[in-house]
């Protein structure tokens, strides 16, 4: 892509070219504004790409074989550990991480934050993407992912805490795909289907707000069916949903640093000078309402092993353990982050981030994986369930990439404004025809 | 272009809310002690009588048209195989029911230890599954319906007493295999299961529940010297239908004695009982947020594009 | 002694499942007990009561009280302490062969007035009887040293020519 740029190449920002004026095609659009031979010459350039595609040669054949000789053969088929790395990491790790689209969301609609605004977009795909393949993990471990539809349609356990989980991420899944669809439309030139994901945005906002509460306290409550097997130190009937829904809100905000972070560092040609000049002002914001959580959550884990009165186990040897994720996954970045808002550092706001992002997921990993069965035995993942686990993380990464390199996230789609809304209806007809019409050709107009 | 009126903006709002509270609307309720069923059929075990036989097992397996085993069930070795760390053999899909040996300190014999579904009063499986795939039987079995299982395994982790397995070798039609009381081929036709009718030792009593529990506590009364003095399974998770009586310390025969007396649903019923809280509460004071949050200009213009309020900012 | 035998012949035969209920005390023991029970899957036994008469001597061991020894165990001397010989002697007299029945649970552990509602079925009576003297006395204790498998027993059991063989795994995973 930076060849690409230096050889005076342009970047899709728009519906037309700021040269001469024509619109871009839909594939020039896809294609990033280049030639098919340009585009497939810089994606084999990209040494990135080189690596996704030696984890894609091993894992997409394990992913097939998963469903064709069944779990067994990628797992170590344990009936002590049901959940292993694809809910463990998968859903119980995702999901937290993905908590900015609400966070974000309810910052800016919510609170009328503006000034948040260049980041929104990163948060809400970040949410929505996260959520996406929290559900990909889920098909993949799923004994029979072909009945995931049968808790809505089929027969219905409603007091069990996953049927909750399940309609919520379902409705957050497509609350979220609206939410991150106005980008989309801009992108393709809907401007009418735009204005209509405007005008429920609250509506889309608040619901958000409750779903999220909701699911990402029962996926902590899920572990409350195991009082037995979850160690007492990562375990509280009372507060296990407020441990998770808690931790989910740094979690989801460190999440939105990191990979702005990442797509600062490696994209740099997408992000808009709007987006690069308010990111680290935007990052101290973030950090100060991470450490916030970070603080919350601290002292809500502490009251849990006083309410349970578990201060012995702190003494052993999982209590060593349990020091380790504190202290690195949340009292560091908690002094981190104090120190790089006083000092206005986004940079050691960054460093703080990436930490929280690893305690946080160490800390599902220990709920779900690793102090499970503390009384019995600790399984090591099959290598099959681990190459599995990373391929569908690098489709995960493969996918935001795809995204954030074409859709209007990092940067603010330009000539918006010259739909007047007395041609808004013209415009959506006119679109329509285009809809059917074959690629190459496809034309976008706006009215001008 | 046409601003947001508040009242849409609020039925945005409760529409979002509405579709939620829909899909939840008995969480609330489904968190209610329940008893058991008045004449449920239960199993009195008394591991004081076992001697390691495995007739249960074979007469499982026959009964319950179960894969050939490895070993043969004449085969006492089998007692001496340990797995991860020192595990006994545990349920799985081959065999719904195990007997393990355990040599108690102080105990001149070995004690045998069955193990199977222990068939609980308001089972955990049950409550968390999501397809309602377990049932309760009024005859005291917890029956499981594969054709609806999703296979998320919920109920292998909420399962107390690890009895749940899944039957992982199965890539089509993987579905979760244990106990079910041989409720389809006896238990509903009034006869006892398999493993009770041929243990030659009657380890096993089969009446009904309540009953059991007198005839256990007439037991231990009449020997005291023969058993501890514990009807594990009477109280244990809320009561299950299967019971143990014990020559030796339940802990040191592979119980789990550290199980509150609640079913295990009640850890639940704090989270449960937020649900509907959250609903009632969250778009309400959410909405009230952004009022006050937002000037006016703000809400009935908010589909406006966010750079006037930028340029709204930049001017003030 | 062998209680192994697999002679046909049959001297004074109890069929356990033959519909007589109770036998006149003061008729003489039956020499030989046929033991069918479980003929399904274990040949029938035969047991040798006469044998046993002579080497236990005291009908008491076995009989509880109702041969007319008085009852040794304290508990039941509360009771039945009279020493006379009971109506009822045979085990299967008050031990029945299908304790779980739903007829049988009705007058036993669901007849609250009972006092003994607990109960032996006679299987379990039998094999609780021997295994306590002969695991004292020396006699024999493995299963297979009083029963003979049939075909359907050896498929029951995965023995004899069902014995699985060490390839043939089973998948589970613990």
């Amino acid at each position: 892509m930076k060849t690409h740029l230096a050889n005076q190449g342009k970047v899709v920002d728009s519906h037309k070219r700021s040269a001469d004026g024509a619109p871009w095609t839909l594939k020039e659009k896809l294609l990033l504004g280049m030639t098919m031979q340009q585009y497939i010459v810089q994606a084999v350039r990209n040494p990135f790409n080189w690596i996704l595609a030696l984890i894609f040669a091993v894992g997409l054949p394990l992913i097939a074989g998963r469903f064709f000789f069944g779990l067994n053969w990628v797992t170590h088929s344990s009936n002590d550990y049901p959940w292993g790395l694809f809910l463990g990491f998968g859903l119980f790790a995702m999901v937290p991480l993905s908590a900015s689209g609400f966070m974000l969301g309810t910052t800016v609609e919510i609170f009328g934050r503006h000034d948040f605004r260049p980041i929104e977009r990163l948060a809400l795909l970040n949410g929505l993407l996260g959520y996406l393949f929290a559900v990909i993990y889920l098909l993949v471990d799923l004994g029979q992912p072909w009945r995931l539809p049968y808790p809505m349609v089929v027969s219905f356990g409603p007091a069990a805490v996953l049927f909750l989980v399940a309609w919520h991420v379902a409705t957050y899944l497509s609350v979220q795909v609206a939410e991150v669809s106005s980008s989309f439309f801009e992108w393709i030139g809907w401007p009418a289907a735009k204005k209509f994901i405007r005008e429920i945005t609250v509506g889309l906002t608040v619901s958000g707000i409750i779903l999220s509460t909701l699911h990402q306290g029962a996926l902590g409550a899920l572990f409350t069916y195991a009082p037995g097997k979850v160690h007492p130190l990562w375990y509280s009937a009372s507060f296990q949903w407020l441990f998770f829904f808690v931790s989910a809100i740094p979690a989801g905000l460190c999440m939105v640093i990191a990979v702005s972070t990442i797509a600062r560092k490696t994209m740099a040609w997408r992000c808009d000078e709007e987006f690069k000049t308010n990111l680290d002002k935007l990052t101290i914001s973030l950090a100060k309402g991470a450490s916030m959580g970070l603080v919350t959550y601290f002292t809500i884990k502490t009251i849990g092993i006083a309410h349970d009165n578990e201060w012995g186990y702190l003494a052993t040897g999982w209590g060593a353990w349990y020091m380790v994720e504190m202290v690195f996954g949340v009292l560091l970045p908690i002094a981190i982050f104090a120190w790089a808002i006083r000092n206005r550092s986004a940079s050691l706001a960054r460093v703080g981030a990436f930490l929280t992002v690893a305690g946080i997921v160490l800390n599902r990993l220990n709920t779900a994986l690793i102090t499970f069965n503390w009384r019995l035995y600790q399984e090591i993942p099959h290598w099959r369930e681990v190459i599995i686990s990373l391929t569908i993380f690098a489709i995960y990464i493969v996918t935001y990439r795809f995204i954030l390199y074409r859709l209007p996230i990092l940067f603010e789609w330009k000539e918006e404004k010259v739909l007047v809304p007395e041609t808004v209806a013209a415009a959506v007809r006119s679109n329509e025809k285009y809809q059917g019409a074959p690629e190459p050709v496809a034309t976008y107009r706006t009215t001008d | 272009m046409s601003g947001i009126s508040r009242r849409k903006f609020l039925t945005c709002t409760l529409v979002g809310a509405g579709a939620t509270a829909l899909s939840l609307k008995t969480d609330a309720f489904a968190s209610a002690k329940l008893e058991g069923y008045p004449d449920s059929m239960g199993v009195l075990v008394d591991l004081g009588r076992c001697v390691g036989c495995r007739s249960c097992e074979a007469a499982c397996n026959r009964e319950q048209n179960l894969p050939a085993p490895a070993q043969s069930f004449e085969d006492q070795s089998i007692f001496d195989q340990t797995f991860h760390n020192g595990q006994k053999r545990r349920t799985d899909e081959n065999a719904y029911t195990v007997v393990n040996r355990y040599e108690p300190e102080g105990t001149e014999n070995p004690v045998y230890r069955k193990v199977q579904c222990n068939h609980c009063n308001e089972p955990a499986c049950l409550t968390s599954c999501f397809v309602n795939a377990y049932t309760k039987t009024s005859e005291g079995a917890v029956i499981y319906n594969p054709n609806i299982c999703v296979g998320c395994r919920n109920c292998m982790i909420a399962c107390p007493f690890n009895v749940p397995a899944y039957s992982y070798s199965s890539a089509t039609n993987p579905i979760i295999k244990k106990c079910i009381f041989c409720y389809d081929t006896r238990l509903k036709n009034g006869q006892p299961p398999a493993c009770v009718e041929i243990c030659p030792q009657q380890v096993m009593t089969f009446g009904h529940r309540k009953e059991l529990i007198e005839i256990a506590h007439e037991r231990i009364k009449t020997h005291p010297d023969r058993y501890i003095d514990h009807l594990y399974g009477e109280d244990e998770v809320g009561g299950t239908s299967w019971m143990y009586l014990a020559p030796a310390p339940f802990e040191e025969i592979g119980f789990d004695t550290t199980m509150n007396n609640e079913p295990i649903i009640s850890n639940v019923k704090d989270f449960l009982g937020t649900v509907p809280m959250v609903l009632a509460i969250w778009p309400a004071l959410f909405t009230g947020f952004h009022l006050l949050a937002t000037r006016k200009h703000d809400i009935e213009h908010h589909g406006d594009d966010h750079q006037k309020h930028k340029d709204e900012e930049k001017k003030s | 002694m062998r209680i192994k035998m697999i002679v046909p012949v049959i001297v004074a035969t109890f069929v356990l499942v033959a519909g007589f209920t109770s036998l006149p005390a003061e008729a003489a023991p039956p020499a030989q007990v046929r033991i069918d029970q479980l003929s399904k899957d274990f040949e029938p036994v035969l047991f040798d009561h006469a044998n046993h008469i002579e080497m236990v001597g005291d009908c008491g061991e076995c009989h509880h009280h109702t041969t007319g020894t008085a009852a040794k165990d304290p508990d039941c001397m509360r009771c039945h302490n009279s020493g006379s010989s009971g109506e009822r002697v045979a085990c299967r007299d008050c031990h029945a062969a299908e304790p779980f029945s739903a007829d049988h649970l009705k007058t036993t552990t669901e007849d609250r007035k009972r006092y003994h509602r607990d109960l032996l079925g006679l299987k379990a009576a039998y094999h609780r009887s021997c295994m306590g003297c002969h695991e004292a006395g020396g006699g024999p204790t493995g299963c297979l040293d009083c029963h003979l498998r049939t075909e359907s027993g050896d498929a029951l059991f995965r023995a004899g020519k069902h014995t699985p063989t060490p390839t043939e795994k089973a998948a589970g995973h613990h």
